[in-house]
């Protein structure tokens, strides 16, 4: 039956692809957009796998805060293969006159780096740049440093110049155009500047207690085996803390982002499949309509059912399969299109080329939502009734199919669902956003069929042109729900994007600086502290001054056991991933609020206790009484849990999530950080005092430190908006696809009220207001479920404060009523202008 | 599927059928019986609205009786469910339409060649052909239905009601769409294949001139038999 099935489909496709442009856009576009998400994620991987030797500077890189490594490991590491030191800490720079200042990421590098990859140099002019040793070697007293171009134009220097970094006065000797293992990335705080490491001495700046992290990077002997080398530096040093790396996760941070980027846009491009599924569901019911006598015909001649779904089946599939090709060339090609196009503070290339997995994932996207949007009507058109072929006209079947279809629908629906959540690295947020998408689609036919009820119900208004349209929105067949879901879908997902997006920045642009401190200074040495206030407290402006002493320490067992072992719930995870700003403290600290236990009398000298997040408490099943070890510097120290607190991080203060009691940390090196709040126009002059008062102390510009945030959130909510466009884009295709469909229905319809004595005029008003209540209804309620979505996501998901943004949701409206009054009337402008005389004849 | 051959070609028992409206039911059929015999020609005849096409509907298995029995060529209806009613039009039964209900994707031959693909023939395009050339339309195999003259299009739907060799032929007003001369030229050549293949042939018709080249007249009225030339006696009024 199979080869009869696709021989009759194949007579059926020589009628042409007309009806089916729609179907073959939406299918394409959808398919693209997730062919080209996945294409452009598997492409930036793989150049992140091509280049994580570089990335990681070595086959496995160890880390370690605070302190270098001692001679014992430094021989181990030195016998197993060719190693490689570099140190990074944050510093100031300061023009030598001193009246720039500006914040840095400091690198000292020995002589063997990179191990892997190359340092690429400039110097203006076009004069050959020296090598990196040259650059960095001491010249005529002076240590030369390397520096990323933005430090230039922040402090107004050029090669040749000078800046001084702590006591060390450093000569630029060129710029630093690249460099192999640069993952900070995203969300630095100043721009590099790379030194030897004699020079890093020179500055004076290491000292116990600064926040400086070293590491070792090895390249292993030929043939040497990573994950051996790892298993025995962990036998051989235990207790060493230090945290190894191997090319799998060159780059975990940027591995996170990418995958939760990719997760985002892939379930945004899924919102356009399923967009466009409605097109393509509407298009195939259309088209097998205008097949009814044909259907009948087969059957009167003897076809069964089963043949008449199996051809026009294996017609959908074999069109799906047209527009599946054409959205996956689409979408092989993307990655070569928008390579450039990939934020430049990316530090890595995409590696071009084609990826069978994601199109492949892609193209059953592609499959299972045209079984899921076509299986309906072709179920209903193989129950066409051929005893109409002796009367007048045959009817389309409209109503449902028999209960087996629907059971396939429902059963390609939850394929399309599963695959959409297995196939993501973050399943639960796929699966909320399934659900989501499911859930408005839903509201979107509920409110439809509730449109449609009441333009029924709306009783007969006089105005001829409103009881026309009102007609039209709800007589049988009308796609009113399908073109109200599929735009208002679509619509949602641009309001929610746009709502999150407004939050978060005026979160971060308004709502955060309000209370927010200007500055943080970090490494000022325990001896600074009180010169530290008193310049502070004698500056002009400076108000809310704080200052704690910070240590640095990574948490390594839950009440004994050690965290690696320890079940800890993902959304605490990042407090034992790296390590933590630790503190001791008298009394409760600011913007803290305790909810369990009691804190600590402030003369308490007793055993370790310590004050834990509430919220990490509750991811790490930790009570008060349980204990918590920390490794600080090395030392393992177990403190007993006192009290749990609530910490607002928003507050941008000085927030730890661990508080050890005092006594238990006095003598540990540490330094002191602190925050102040200036006025906007003196920060300037701030920095400039602490730097040239105390050079090794860092001064952190908050205002920077968002705008760069703030930068980040732009560049990702810009990605998913032209996504979401394009599940618009869909939305208007299923629009203009309705409109078609309905072209030669409204034609007659033009021509019998202009022989009943209607104008342009009236016809034109009716058009109006029928396009106009779709688009305003559909608007609306993207207006609706958009802001419930963004709500939900901000503060279910991300805990942020909400408001209500008018104005985006205003555009929206705006947008969707005009769009679908221009579509709508283009679309039956045609209809205006038929000549009723051959219409009536046809008829 | 075998097909008893002793029995009547149709055998209808007090046939009764309502259709819902929305002006309440319709009692369409009203207690109707026939039987026809094998090699029969039998004109249906009857003012519109009388049930004709509802009858023929019935006896082509797309429309269930409300009441009554329908055997064709043996073959109780009612236990046929609705792809074994679809294999016995494939088999048994040939349909010429009013309005010819040509597939227009498909070309004369391939319309032609149809009943016998779904039968699973091999020989469907090969017999498809010697039914057009039978039928006068051996030039036009290739052609599409909007390529053929009204005229033609019937010859090739006539050709496509005969290729499986059915018993009963079922034949809705063929004529109606056609201008007096070719509806004429289409007639004799229905006639003159029915004659040929000893088909039982049931044809609806307005014409009594038409009816009257059947060897038998029904007629309907009302949804009932309000005359039966063979059951009254009646045979002059078959001849005309």
């Amino acid at each position: 039956m199979t080869t009869l099935a696709w021989r009759i489909a194949r007579r059926e496709l020589r009628g042409g692809i007309k009806g089916f442009r729609v179907f073959l856009g939406c299918l394409a576009l959808g398919v693209a957009v997730i062919a080209s998400v996945g294409s452009l994620s598997a492409a930036v991987k793989a150049g992140l796998a091509r280049d994580a030797r570089g990335l990681l500077g070595g086959d496995v890189e160890l880390q370690l805060f605070h302190r270098t490594a001692d001679a014992r490991e430094h021989d181990y590491l030195a016998a197993r293969g060719q190693i490689s030191e570099v140190a990074q800490l944050r510093a100031m720079a300061r023009t030598l006159d001193g009246e720039r200042t500006s914040l840095i990421e400091l690198k000292s590098v020995d002589a063997a780096y990179p191990l892997y990859g190359a340092v690429t140099l400039a110097v203006t002019g076009g004069q050959q740049a020296p090598s990196l040793a040259e650059a960095l070697a001491l010249k005529e007293g002076h240590w030369g440093a390397v520096v990323a171009p933005a430090l230039m134009d922040r402090l107004g220097i050029k090669e040749g110049d000078s800046i001084r970094v702590g006591d060390a006065v450093l000569t630029i000797r060129a710029r630093l155009v690249h460099e192999p293992d640069a993952i900070g990335g995203l969300l630095e705080f100043g721009p590099r500047v790379m030194v030897a490491e004699q020079a890093l001495a020179a500055t004076g700046l290491v000292t116990p207690g600064t926040l400086i992290g070293y590491s070792y990077r090895v390249k292993l002997p030929p043939g040497g085996n990573s994950a051996q080398f790892i298993a025995g530096l962990r036998a051989a040093f235990p207790d060493a803390g230090w945290r190894i790396r191997d090319l799998g996760n060159a780059a975990p941070n940027l591995q996170r982002l990418l995958d939760r980027l990719t997760v985002f846009m892939t379930l945004v491009g899924l919102t356009a499949l399923l967009v466009g599924g409605v097109g393509i569901g509407n298009a195939v019911a259309s088209y097998l309509a205008g097949k009814t006598e044909t259907i009948a015909t087969l059957k009167c001649l003897g076809a069964s059912r089963r043949l008449i779904f199996a051809t026009y089946l294996a017609e959908t599939l074999a069109l799906a399969a047209g527009g599946i090709a054409l959205g996956l060339v689409l979408g092989a090609l993307a990655p070569f299109l928008a390579a450039s196009l990939l934020p430049a503070q990316l530090p890595v290339s995409a590696r071009l080329g084609i990826y069978p997995a994601p199109l492949l994932l892609a193209a059953i996207f592609g499959v299972l939502a045209t079984l899921a949007f076509t299986l309906w009507p072709l179920g209903a058109a193989a129950a066409v009734n051929p005893a109409g072929l002796f009367r007048a006209r045959v009817e389309p079947v409209l109503g449902r199919p028999p209960a087996r279809f629907i059971a396939a629908v429902a059963v390609a629906g939850l394929l399309l669902a599963g695959l959409a959540v297995m196939s993501a690295t973050d399943r639960r947020l796929a699966l909320w956003s399934v659900l989501g998408a499911v859930a408005a689609l839903a509201l979107f036919r509920l409110a439809a069929a509730a449109l449609v009820w009441a333009a029924r119900h709306a009783g007969r208004p006089r105005q001829p042109g409103l009881r026309l349209a009102l007609a039209n929105l709800c007589r049988p067949g009308a796609p009113t729900a399908g073109v109200l879901a599929s735009l208002g879908l679509g619509l949602a997902v641009l309001v929610a994007i746009a709502l999150v997006e407004g939050n978060l920045m005026s979160e971060i642009e308004t709502r955060l600086p309000e209370h927010a401190p200007s500055f943080f200074f970090i490494d000022i040495q325990p001896g600074q502290a009180a010169p530290f206030d008193a310049l502070l407290r004698s500056m002009p402006g400076v108000t809310e001054l704080a200052r704690v002493p910070s240590l640095r320490g990574r948490i390594s067992a839950l009440n004994g056991v050690p965290v690696e072992r320890a079940a800890v719930a993902p959304e605490a995870r990042w407090a034992i991933n790296s390590d933590r700003g630790l503190t001791y403290a008298a009394t409760l600290p600011a913007g803290s609020r305790l909810v369990a236990g009691s804190w600590w009398p402030a003369d308490y000298r007793g055993p370790p206790l310590v004050s834990f997040d509430a919220e990490l408490a509750r991811g790490m099943g930790l009570k008060i009484g349980d204990t918590l070890t920390v490794n600080v510097l090395g030392r393992e120290l177990t403190a007993r849990i006192a009290n749990l607190r609530e910490i607002d991080w928003t507050s941008l203060g000085l927030n730890f999530a661990i508080v050890l009691s005092p006594g238990t940390l006095d003598g540990a090196p540490q330094t002191h950080i602190a925050t102040a709040r200036t006025a906007p126009g003196s920060e300037a002059a701030l920095a400039r005092a602490v730097s040239q008062r105390f050079p090794n102390v860092s001064a952190i510009s908050v205002r920077d430190a968002l705008a760069n945030l703030a930068g980040v959130i732009d560049a990702i909510a810009a990605a998913l908006t032209a996504i979401a466009a394009l599940a618009l884009a869909a939305g208007i295709l299923v629009l203009a696809g309705a409109v078609a469909a309905g072209h030669r229905r409204r034609v007659y319809d033009a021509v019998v009220l202009k022989v009943l004595g209607a104008t342009r005029r009236d016809i034109t008003r009716a058009y109006l207001i029928e396009y106009g209540l779709l688009g305003l209804a559909a608007a609306v309620l993207a207006a609706g479920i958009g802001t419930l979505a963004a709500w939900l996501v901000l503060t279910r998901v991300m805990g942020t404060e909400w408001s209500f943004r008018p104005g985006a949701v205003a555009a929206t409206v705006a947008l969707a009523t005009l769009l679908t009054l221009f579509l709508g009337y283009a679309g039956t402008w045609r209809a205006l202008g038929a000549k009723p005389a051959p219409y009536l004849r046809n008829e | 599927m075998p097909l008893p051959s002793d029995s009547p070609i149709v055998l209808v028992e007090d046939l009764h059928l309502t259709l819902a409206s929305a002006a309440g039911a319709v009692n369409v059929l009203r207690g109707i019986s026939l039987r026809i015999e094998a090699g029969e020609s039998v004109g249906l005849v009857g003012p519109s609205g009388s049930g004709k096409s509802t009858l023929m509907m019935v006896l082509g298995g797309l429309e269930r009786p409300s009441a009554g029995r329908v055997q064709i060529a043996g073959l109780d209806l009612g236990r046929l469910d609705e792809d074994a009613l679809a294999r016995l039009r494939r088999d048994a039964i040939g349909i010429v339409f009013q309005s010819f209900h040509l597939v227009p994707t498909m070309t004369a031959l391939e319309n032609v060649a149809m009943p016998l693909e779904f039968a699973g023939r091999a020989d469907a395009f090969a017999r498809a052909r010697a039914g057009l050339e039978e039928v006068g339309l051996g030039q036009r195999l290739l052609h599409y239905p909007a390529q053929l003259s009204g005229g033609e299009q019937q010859r090739v739907a006539i050709a496509r009601a005969f290729i499986a060799a059915p018993k009963l032929l079922l034949a809705d007003e063929p004529t109606g769409n056609l201008d007096g001369a070719t509806g004429q030229l289409v007639i004799d050549l229905l006639f003159r294949l029915r004659a040929e293949r000893g088909t039982t042939l049931l044809l609806i018709t307005h014409d009594h001139a038409l009816a009257s080249r059947c060897g038998r007249i029904v007629a309907l009225a009302d949804g009932r038999i309000a005359e039966d030339s063979a059951a009254a006696g009646l045979a002059r009024l078959g001849r005309g």
